[in-house]
């Protein structure tokens, strides 16, 4: 074959024939309309266009690109946890993207648009005058069997002007061809951040694919969210914070990245505090006015005076501030109520009343058991129809949280839940069953079409509603694509909206979806202050411990005078090591018998709490509430350290190797904080945890290595952990002696390992820090720390013995103690409000 | 019947509270067969702030806030309330309990007063199938709902043990339905629970009960306590009706309503955040005293 074409068609031909393989192989789902192949079983030009210029990459180079989407979306950390899930889980792509021509996607956003502004005026109503009601146009029962109808904000004009600023609707292509509603999400939508994430890993594995492809850029739309929910706000540069329920949530990931890249401070309930008519975020400069709360906290949790009293996410205080007009929440509470599925029957209805126009998207046929004829016309043909809950996802009184149907229940279950409809209709709702359209995805080397759900999210801007081109796109693996959620078998996939003309200039950015550089706002909360803090401290004591380990396994220097001049009982340098190691909790008096042992337990035991690797853990659990202020590089040093040791070591050799690996990855974070942190985000805090912790740590190893009776073995040891063999052999040219050496660890103010070094440095640190007190006093991190300076600068090597080294450490130890108590006062150790008990 | 009511409740802390945000539903309403004539709360240590409402169901709020540091906290709430209620029979005929449930399910407003507020869970009433099933025994088909409703309350007056120590406010119906035991909270929650199941609107509600000292002795000082009840629709025309389960009495005048909702946490009398102390005791006296 190769003899019969020229040079072009042997480069087109491999991709043709791919392709036509490709296509033949391809099996559509009998009776179901799929979104690559049209109708009329040709392909549909957009996705024909797209595997055009798939096909002709080579088999190896479009693994090449998968693997390297997968690993950008590791390295980066997107993960969810599935629901009852303690960890996280990567996020699965599916590597295609999903591709709608811009006119059917025009006609989408149309509907959308209308959609979300009808729910508005629902709302308007519901919560405001209440003639929907009244005159019969909806149900009562279809709003007070919600338990997202707020009584609390009855009447309460929201803030801002509006109820729903974010909006998202789930649609599927039906049998007709049509886009349809599956449900409406009014609530506090999520996936937005996913679907940026997604853009953004799939753009760079394909970049010329999607360069050529004049896909419709995501990034406007965030851009106009973030603009609208400013002009919310009744001041000029509002304070925004995306409220999270901390870092346990399902999608917490994306709270912190939609925090990020839009500059809002990530915020949790106890973060928040009402004073006077408004609500403040508590910072290391004290009370901060907070404007505009965009919400990821069920409605029922954000206020537990008001609302679930249980419920520790939320501001006690909160739903007054709303009464107030003191911030404005997005979106206010109460939104959620239009998510029950009760209300779908009435929307046609409602829009030819609100708005004086049809309703331009269908939804699923849905019938409200509430209503005598409905509930007659369900109960006709039950097997027709998936039940499902009027209000929640569940259905009430059977198990699991999804659609139930009659067809597949017993006899006697379903003969329960036809009573159960007859007796309390307005529980249920009957939903026609639909089979939704399906989409290419990528399966060993072929493409398989499975069915899918896409999310579409609209904000509300003063201009009216605008639409993300694209969404948050969810694969099943099952034939029923609306019991998609992020749970097994499920993938998400880009969405691209497609043009035949390029894209506008003025909308490209540079390279794809380029992040809008912004600040992240001036304020340090206390709670990320704490954390980074922690955060050094954690990675400090690692090192410490690492450094411990590789003092053990390597051989020290053989010295002339060998052993120590002190009494023979004294200790060998090796049983000092492991004294320490055994006093920080990395390995067990039992171990310590066994040298090999104690290096193993200290490195990579997960029982014991000082180990390197639960240390690092700690530090990686307390950087999954800061994600928001890492950067994906750091956030991925730390990953792949706990990683490496979380695999058990062979041998001694891999327990040097993997110690060393570490420490050097240790010193490549402190690198990225130091160039890459923005100094406004809290990188003080780290930095002083990091030099409070090596501050203790090396007052710690003078005193146990550079006791008074201290022999070579011992100073030798010192220098070694504290990183200065080289800076002391070109300073002295002979061997370790006791002055010198703590000189060097102790007192001098050059040598960037030295005790006094760090205090220098958490002096300049605290000067620079915002003064809470308005009388004028030295404030007592301050006094401690220039106390400290000050005797570190005129003390002398020689008087330097162990007493006034313990008393060093102490007094160390004192000031960590003094900034977590000065800047954090509401940190994770503060007094929380309780409760007033109630009568029973 | 004239009723002086006095209703004090301090919070004893074991470490100074620094801070204190609290809501207050301590003022009986008018209507439903009494008049409110005089109230007024005093409380110590005094509130930086004090506002006052009507909540969503009607009910007289005040919001408080005491930013001075306090050990304990004392609210002294007094009410001088006149009762004119005239109780139906037992035995009064009503409408079918199915023919209320289904005027309830169509009703045309989400008022506090509207039946269809109170045919669903709430947070602390969920409907459970087996206290829904113990509810249906009292509802043949056909049966007026007034006596369905008296034979509900009549069983769970007899079924149920009155025991202060086997309950705190945090237990779930479902325990205190499992155990057959609680206070007058809890009988009130199951009874809520059982109707709502059956598609009946059942309200909470919270006020004080007259007691009677043993015959000869005087009544003793802070002896009278917080009662809840239920409250029950009953068609249209017969509209809300008092059924006390815990002593199986229909409402009347040794009734004195503070408060109506969903449950407890609707009405709660006093409610509240804290900053400061984790270990805190409750006292709470209550003097109803008839004065004519």
């Amino acid at each position: 074959m190769a003899g019969q074409a020229g040079s072009q068609d042997n480069k087109a031909r491999p991709g043709q024939r791919r392709m036509a393989q490709w296509t033949r192989d391809y099996a559509r789902l009998p009776g179901i309309p799929d979104e690559y192949i049209g109708q009329d079983g040709a392909p549909r030009p957009a996705w024909a266009r797209f595997f055009d210029a798939f096909a002709a990459l080579s088999p190896a180079d479009i693994e090449r690109r998968f693997a390297s989407a997968d690993r950008h979306l590791r390295e980066a950390g997107v993960t969810y946890r599935a629901p009852g899930e303690t960890a996280d889980r990567l996020w699965p792509l599916s590597h295609l993207p999903l591709i709608i021509d811009e006119t059917d996607w025009r006609q989408l956003t149309t509907g959308i648009a209308q959609r979300a502004q009808l729910l508005e005026m629902i709302l308007r109503d519901l919560y405001g005058e209440g003639r929907l009601v009244a005159d019969g146009a909806v149900p009562a029962a279809a709003i007070a069997g919600s338990n997202e109808y707020l009584r609390a904000v009855c009447g309460v004009k929201p803030p801002g002007g509006r109820y729903l600023h974010l909006y998202a609707a789930d649609v599927g292509r039906g049998p007709d061809g049509r886009w349809w509603v599956l449900s409406d999400r009014t609530q506090a939508p999520s996936g937005a951040g996913y679907a940026l994430e997604n853009r953004l890993v799939l753009s760079r594995a394909f970049s010329n694919l999607y360069k050529s492809m004049n896909v419709e850029r995501v990034a406007p739309f965030f851009e106009a969210f973030r603009d609208s929910l400013r002009a919310s706000a009744d001041r000029d540069e509002p304070r925004i914070g995306l409220l999270t329920p901390g870092a346990f949530n399902e999608t917490y990931f994306e709270h912190a990245t939609i925090a990020r890249y839009l500059g809002f401070l990530l915020v949790e309930g106890d973060d928040l505090a009402v004073s006077g008519d408004r609500i403040h975020i508590r910072t290391v400069a004290g009370l901060k006015r907070l404007d505009v709360l965009l919400r990821r906290v069920d409605s029922n949790f954000l206020d537990p005076l008001e609302l679930d009293a249980s419920s520790h996410l939320g501001v006690p205080g909160l739903i007054d501030v709303l009464r107030k007009s003191g911030v404005v929440v997005a979106n206010m509470p109460g939104s959620g109520v239009l998510e029950a599925r009760a209300l779908l029957g009435f929307l046609p209805n409602l829009c030819r009343r609100l708005l004086s126009e049809d309703l331009l998207m269908p939804h699923i046929a849905t019938w409200w058991c509430g209503q005598k004829s409905a509930r007659e016309e369900v109960l006709s043909r039950l097997d027709d129809f998936a039940i499902e809950g009027a209000y929640g996802r569940a259905v009430p009184g059977f198990p699991g949280s999804g659609p139930v149907l009659a067809g597949e229940l017993s006899p006697t279950e379903r003969e329960r839940l036809r009573s159960a409809i007859s007796d309390r209709g307005i529980d249920f709702v009957g939903q026609e069953l639909v089979r939704l359209s399906t989409t290419p995805t990528w399966e060993n080397g072929r493409i398989t079409p499975r069915p899918f759900v896409l999310r579409v999210f609209a904000a509300a801007t003063p201009n009216g509603w605008t639409i993300l081109p694209g969404g948050f796109c969810r694969i099943a693996d099952e034939p029923d694509a609306r019991a998609v959620s992020m749970g097994d078998g499920a993938r998400s996939a880009d969405v691209w909206v497609v043009s035949d003309k390029a894209i506008p200039a003025s909308t490209l950015l540079p390279a794809a979806d380029t992040v809008r550089i912004r600040r992240i706002a001036g304020v340090v909360p206390s709670r990320a202050a704490d954390n980074l803090f922690w955060l050094g401290r954690y990675l400090e004591r690692a090192e410490a411990t690492l450094r411990l380990i590789r003092a053990l396994g390597t051989p020290t220097r053989e010295s002339g005078k060998g052993a120590p001049t002190g009494a023979s009982t004294a200790l060998h340098s090796v049983e000092r090591i492991q004294r320490l190691l055994v006093t920080w909790g990395a390995t067990s008096q039992a171990s310590r018998a066994n040298s090999a042992k104690v290096a193993a337990e200290a490195l990579q035991s997960a029982e014991k709490f000082g180990s390197a690797l639960s240390l690092l853990r700690s530090a990686q659990r307390t950087a999954t509430s800061l994600r928001e202020r890492l950067s994906p590089d750091a956030w991925q040093v730390i990953t792949e350290m706990v990683e490496r040791l979380s695999v058990e070591a062979d041998d001694d050799d891999g327990i040097v190797s993997a110690a060393e690996l570490s420490l050097q990855e240790l010193a490549s974070f402190a690198g990225l904080a130091q160039e890459n942190m923005n100094r406004a985000a809290g990188w003080r805090f780290l930095e002083m945890g990091r030099r409070a912790e090596r501050a203790i740590n090396t007052a710690r190893f003078a005193r146990q290595f550079a006791y008074d009776e201290a022999g070579d073995e011992d100073l030798d040891v010192l220098l070694t952990l504290v990183d200065c063999q080289i800076t002391y052999r070109s300073r002295y040219l002979v061997g370790p002696a006791l002055a010198p050496v703590r000189d060097l660890a102790v007192l001098d103010p050059y040598n960037p390992r030295s005790v006094a070094f760090q205090v220098a440095a958490l002096n300049e640190h605290i000067a620079s820090l915002p003064s809470l007190k308005e009388h004028g006093l030295i404030e007592r991190p301050q006094r401690l720390a220039v106390a400290l300076q000050a005797m570190l600068t005129t003390a002398e090597a020689a008087a330097l013995d162990v007493k006034a080294l313990f008393v060093l450490e102490q007094d160390l130890l004192n000031l960590a103690d003094a900034i977590g108590l000065h800047y954090f006062p509401h940190g994770p150790n503060a007094s929380r409000p309780e409760k007033l008990t109630g009568l029973a | 019947m004239i009723y002086d009511i006095r209703h004090v409740t301090t919070y004893s802390y074991e470490s100074p509270v620094s801070f204190a945000r609290c809501s207050l539903r301590l003022e009986p309403r008018s209507g439903d067969g009494q008049q409110l004539v005089s109230h007024s709360v005093e409380i110590r240590p005094r509130p930086a702030e004090r506002t006052i409402r009507r909540d969503f169901f009607g009910t007289h709020t005040e919001s408080v806030l005491i930013e001075t540091a306090h050990r304990s906290l004392r609210i002294d709430s007094r009410s001088r309330v006149q009762v004119t209620r005239q109780a139906l029979g037992r035995t009064a005929p009503s409408p079918s309990w199915e023919s209320v449930r289904d005027v309830a399910f169509e009703a045309s407003s989400l008022g506090p007063a509207s039946p269809v507020g109170y045919v669903f869970a709430s947070s602390l009433v969920p409907v459970l199938g087996p206290v829904t099933a113990y509810a249906a025994a009292s509802f043949p088909q056909g049966q007026g709902i007034l006596t369905g409703a008296v034979d509900l309350m009549h069983r769970i007056r007899h079924q149920f043990k009155y025991d202060p120590k086997a309950t705190v406010i945090s237990t779930p119906l479902r325990e205190v339905f499992e155990k057959r035991h609680g206070v007058c909270q809890d009988f009130a929650h199951v009874m809520i629970a059982g109707l709502r199941g059956l598609g009946l609107p059942a309200a909470y509600v919270s006020g004080y009960l007259r007691t009677y000292p043993p015959a000869g002795k005087p009544r003793l000082q802070g002896a009278d306590a917080t009662h809840a009840w239920v409250s029950v629709w009953c068609g249209s025309e017969i509209g809300w009706i008092g059924f006390d389960p815990t002593n199986d009495l229909l409402v009347e005048n040794d009734h004195i309503i503070l408060a109506m909702g969903r449950d407890f946490s609707d009405v709660s009398p006093v409610d509240g955040i804290i900053v400061g102390s984790r270990k805190q005791k409750l006292a709470v006296a209550v003097d109803v005293v008839p004065v004519e």
